[in-house]
């Protein structure tokens, strides 16, 4: 197998966030300090050097970026304050927008104006449906309240319109991922000329991946278990968000006020619980900039929790102002929601940092496949 | 001055690099104004590349490039490159090395404008820069007894002058005394310190001050008077016979200082058999009577009327020197800030320093390579009941190469771990030595030719420095990284020797503030000139030697004791001392430099 080199391939993972990307000296300390680093899948050491000396192949079919949960031991006995631990979140970064063959997750990465213009494009697509579209079509601010006092949400944004456009947008960003899902698959496991998995491995293997996906169990490993706490009830709340938003609108938008034992109400409120303390915990972690984990921020980082906080904001908003029967407030509330939802569901899903709720669970599928691999 | 049309002004004043004192503005219209030079650009105005600066050469039609600023000297490269390719001469690049020649010092903007008035006028600074002479007292004030101290004071004594060789502790030696044998030639340290230490004693021309401390320095260079404190010694060193009854009786303990804490001894104690004075002195936080007033038990031991004085109290004694030279050595590093390797917690994590105790035949178990134990009191100590270790780990590089502790190199500790390995499997030729190590620096005259040696022992060299260690089931483990092999070591060994770094010693602050000169951002003495002066200071009368100055080996130290002596007895037989780079005025530079453009 020949080997390329590309000597400016650092100069490219710069724009990912890659710092000093010449300070390691490869003493070994974060790769023994890691307590996921293990025999045959060692970072992130291993990983830095493969960067400095420009082996684009090696990286791209890395599974390792995606084993490290940024607990940052590493960062913080790293002698040379190198910032391993900075370093393999830009890679997970730099290998986003290598999975991503539209092109554009690179694009946003690297380019704050791309993903400002397209978050602002989308925003006013859905501003301009609010406020133009859907009113030619007969569709009004309907500022009558319902019999329990509450306001009339389905009329100014029907479920039959909502729904399908959900649909169709979950359908775009579903097959998005998948896709790029195929192309990790292929570069980590398929590309490999030197070793095969079986069939029958894969499959065992996959029960893994919904266990994965549910519990988390590596970032349980790190030392501090409150990011493992305050990062399960960000990811679970926002999983149960997105199901009952995408898939089960129906049963959630009512415009009848239930009662507040009703599993509606309370699943909603536990998602939206999840979200605030997970937000909650990062944003103050990047204010005050103690954590090591929280210590650098790339743009898209905070873009992200931006977004995903003004979801969670207007989205409680929505619901204060509708069973208090105030209409308009409560419309301005709902464009506003999925003027920065939308957006965020087509952009940081598939291209951004969002992704790596459907990459970690996989690199962890993945990274069971190669430890079976065997030689071909 | 020179015509300064085509000269062009780079000032760097870069904002991460060491601590920049000078006022870069008040430089920029010094040059202006009085050196009438028009094109000067800073670090900030622009990011200095090849375009950039290329731009400003064809612009201004530049034939003569002058950069100054801090380790001016790191961005030359860049601007021979330009000026190649811009089809200019790219030897007519000229470096004003501020750090050179004397940073946060009284007069700094002056000299640094002196520096700059000669660059531009194109003359050496050192035919300009003359600092005036004064008459010089032919004493000499040599601060700290270590080998470089030692080695300063013999040369100058030898060549018939007087010193007074100040030592903090109770005798002279300093770490060397402590070692069992020295890399890479494996002598036997005492055996070429000793004869040393007994000269100094015997020295008609040296005056040793032992467990005394400079507290105040007044006057000027050739003539200092100079304050030292006597601490109590509470034992008269002319009677004393040091037959060491009085110890025998002494029911107070506290850890040896010169066992590195590996051994206990009384409150009246000698550092070690050896030491030089070799008299008892009485360690007064330890004392019993002086604590509670009640005891006494060696006053009523020792054989010698009145020699033991417990009521004795510091004495403050003026002296006049016309020299003055700092060897106050180094401190190593203390261990236990490293967490991860577990130094204090577990017993059989060791210091460098203890190890070597453990491997002098002269140390606490003669010789033998044993396990720590507890004594009654709970204390750590080395004796020769506890078993021999199979398997020993050295770790390189503890609190050096670390930007969480030091970010230099250390110099001495790559060099003494082989030491240690070779003698580990001298004494116990059937365990396993293991160093964990980043680099191997093995810079010196056969130091590399040591190192394979070591090598060929069967000593297991690992690249990788180690992680951390834990204790597991009564061994300790050892967890890191093996960069050559690229796997996990977990490695169970019975003993972990931690090779500290060295660090400035505790006075140097102290010292840099009664004595004028600076130290350097990590705290070292900063010498006059690295190059070519690299014992002196910038203040008139001071040299300095040793570990003092950065981390160095013994035959450096010594090699700098020889040459800080020579620079005093240069002053003294020309019967001056040159006042130094600090007393340099602007102004006499300036009239020279105008007396020498005239003259070409
Ligand atoms: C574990 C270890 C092993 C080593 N092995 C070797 C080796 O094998 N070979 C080798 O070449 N080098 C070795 N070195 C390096 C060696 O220790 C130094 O090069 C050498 O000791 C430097 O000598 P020095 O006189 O400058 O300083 P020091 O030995 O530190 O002596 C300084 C003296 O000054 C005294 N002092 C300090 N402050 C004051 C004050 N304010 N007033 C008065 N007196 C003061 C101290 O008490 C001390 O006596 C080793 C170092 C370590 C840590
Ligand atoms: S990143 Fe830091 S800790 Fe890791 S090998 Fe490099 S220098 Fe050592
Ligand atoms: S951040 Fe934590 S998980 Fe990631 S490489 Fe560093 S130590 Fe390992
Ligand atoms: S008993 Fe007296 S003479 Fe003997 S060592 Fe002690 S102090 Fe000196
Ligand atoms: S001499 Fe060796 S052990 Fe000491 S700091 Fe330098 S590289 Fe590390």
């Amino acid at each position: 197998m020949s080997i390329r080199v590309q000597p400016d391939l650092r100069n490219e993972l710069i724009k990912y966030g890659i710092g000093d990307w010449n300070a390691c000296y490869h003493c070994g300390t974060c790769t023994a300090m890691c307590p996921l680093s293990e025999e045959g899948f060692l970072f992130p050491r291993k990983k830095i050097r493969l960067m400095q000396m420009g082996l684009k192949g090696p990286i791209e079919s890395s599974v390792e970026p995606w084993l490290c949960y940024y607990c940052g031991d590493c960062t913080k006995t790293c002698p040379r304050d190198a910032n391993p631990g900075e370093l393999m979140m830009s890679l997970r970064r730099y290998l986003t927008s290598l999975y991503d063959w539209t092109g554009l997750s690179k694009k946003f990465y690297t380019s704050e104006t791309w993903e400002l213009g397209f978050i602002l494009f989308f925003a006013s697509l859905v501003v301009i449906t609010f406020l133009f579209i859907l009113p030619s079509f007969g569709i009004k601010f309907d500022t009558t309240l319902t019999a329990q006092g509450g306001v009339r949400v389905n009329s100014f944004a029907p479920i039959g319109i909502i729904e399908p456009f959900d649909w169709s947008m979950a359908f775009v960003v579903a097959s998005l991922l998948i896709s790029n899902i195929f192309r990790m698959y292929y570069k980590i496991i398929w590309k490999n000329s030197t070793t095969k998995v079986s069939l029958w491995v894969h499959i065992r293997e996959f029960w893994l991946l919904i266990f994965n996906f549910a519990v988390q169990p590596k970032f349980s490993k790190c030392d501090d278990k409150k990011y493992w706490l305050s990062h399960w009830f960000l990811m679970s709340g926002y999983t149960i968000m997105f199901i009952v938003i995408v898939v089960f609108l129906k049963w959630f938008q009512t415009e009848e006020i239930l009662p507040f034992y009703d599993p509606q109400r309370l699943l909603g409120y536990y998602a939206t619980f999840g979200l605030l303390f997970g937000l909650g915990f990062a944003i103050i972690g990047r204010i005050i900039h103690k954590d090591i984990k929280f210590k650098f921020s790339h743009v898209s980082d905070w873009l992200f929790l931006a977004m995903l906080t003004g979801t969670v904001v207007t989205g409680i908003l929505i619901h204060i102002f509708r069973i208090n029967g105030m209409p308009m407030a409560t419309y301005f509330s709902y464009i506003a929601h999925m003027a920065i939802l939308v957006p965020m569901i087509l952009i940081e899903v598939p291209f951004s940092k969002w992704s790596h709720l459907a990459y970690r669970p996989f690199a962890a599928y993945f990274h069971q496949l190669k430890k079976h691999a065997v030689p071909k | 001055m020179k015509n300064t049309e085509q000269t062009g002004v780079f000032l760097y004043k870069h904002p991460e690099l060491i601590p920049d004192p000078l006022d870069y503005n008040e430089l920029y219209s010094y040059l202006k104004g009085v050196a009438n030079v028009s094109n000067i650009w800073s670090y900030n105005d622009f990011p200095w590349n090849e375009e950039n600066i290329i731009k400003k050469i064809e612009t201004h039609n530049l034939n003569r490039l002058i950069i100054a600023g801090m380790m001016a000297g790191t961005v030359k490269t860049l601007f021979s490159k330009v000026m190649a390719m811009t089809g200019k001469d790219p030897d007519n690049v000229t470096i004003v090395s501020f750090n050179d020649y004397g940073l946060s010092l009284t007069n700094d903007m002056d000299r640094a404008k002196a520096l700059l008035a000669c660059a531009v006028s194109d003359i050496p600074f050192e035919i300009v820069a003359i600092a005036d002479d004064s008459p010089v007292n032919p004493a000499t004030l040599v601060i700290g007894g270590g080998i470089a101290g030692i080695q300063a004071s013999l040369e100058i004594a030898n060549g018939n002058s007087l010193v007074y060789l100040v030592e903090k502790t109770g005798t002279i030696g300093g770490k060397m005394a402590t070692f069992d044998k020295t890399f890479p030639t494996l002598d036997c340290a005492a055996c070429i310190l000793t004869p040393k230490m007994v000269e100094v004693n015997q020295n008609p021309n040296i005056r040793l001050m032992s467990y005394c401390e400079v507290i105040e320095v007044n006057g000027t260079p050739g003539n200092f008077n100079v304050v030292v404190r006597q601490k109590a010694r509470k034992v008269n060193v002319a009677t004393c016979i040091g037959c060491g009854t009085c110890a025998e009786k002494c029911p107070a303990q506290a850890p040896s200082e010169f066992d590195a804490g590996t051994t206990m001894r009384k409150a009246i104690y000698i550092p070690f058999p050896q030491a030089v004075p070799n008299k008892y002195l009485i360690d007064a936080e330890s004392c019993i009577y002086i604590k509670n007033g009640k005891c006494k038990a060696c006053v009523k031991a020792c054989p010698v009327p009145d020699c033991i004085n417990l009521d004795e109290q510091d004495q403050d004694i003026t002296i006049n020197v016309g020299n003055i030279i700092v060897a106050t050595g180094y401190k190593p590093f203390e261990a236990s800030r490293m967490e991860q390797f577990g130094y204090g917690k577990f017993k059989n994590v060791l210091n460098s320093l203890e190890f070597e105790r453990l491997l002098n035949a002269s140390g606490p178990t003669g010789g033998n390579i044993q396990y720590r134990s507890q004594d009654k009191k709970g204390n750590w100590i080395f004796n020769n009941e506890s078993g021999k270790p199979e398997k020993i780990a050295i770790i390189h590089c503890v609190g050096s190469r670390d930007k969480n502790y030091n970010k230099y190199c250390s110099r001495v500790c790559c060099m003494y771990s082989l030491k240690f390995s070779h003698l580990v499997l001298e004494k116990l030729p059937e365990a396993e030595v293991f160093e964990y190590f980043i680099d191997m620096r093995a810079f010196g005259k056969g130091y590399e030719e040591f190192y394979e040696r070591i090598k060929e022992e069967g000593v297991s060299m690992i690249r990788g420095k180690t992680a951390k260690v834990e204790e597991k089931g009564g061994k300790l483990l050892l967890r890191g990284e093996d960069i050559l092999q690229g796997t996990l070591i977990a490695n169970y060994v019975d003993m972990v020797v931690l090779s500290i770094g060295l660090e400035p010693g505790e006075d140097n602050l102290k010292l840099s503030k009664m004595l004028g000169i600076p130290v350097t951002e990590c705290g070292w003495f900063e010498e006059a000139n690295y190059n070519v002066d690299p014992t002196g200071t910038f203040r008139g009368g001071i040299s300095m030697a040793g570990a003092c100055q950065g981390p160095k080996d013994i035959p450096d130290s010594v090699a700098q004791g020889s040459a800080a002596a020579a620079r005093v007895i240069q002053s003294i037989l020309r019967g001056k001392v040159s006042n130094g780079l600090s007393t340099i005025s602007l102004s006499a530079v300036e009239s020279r430099i105008k007396e020498l453009t005239l003259i070409q």
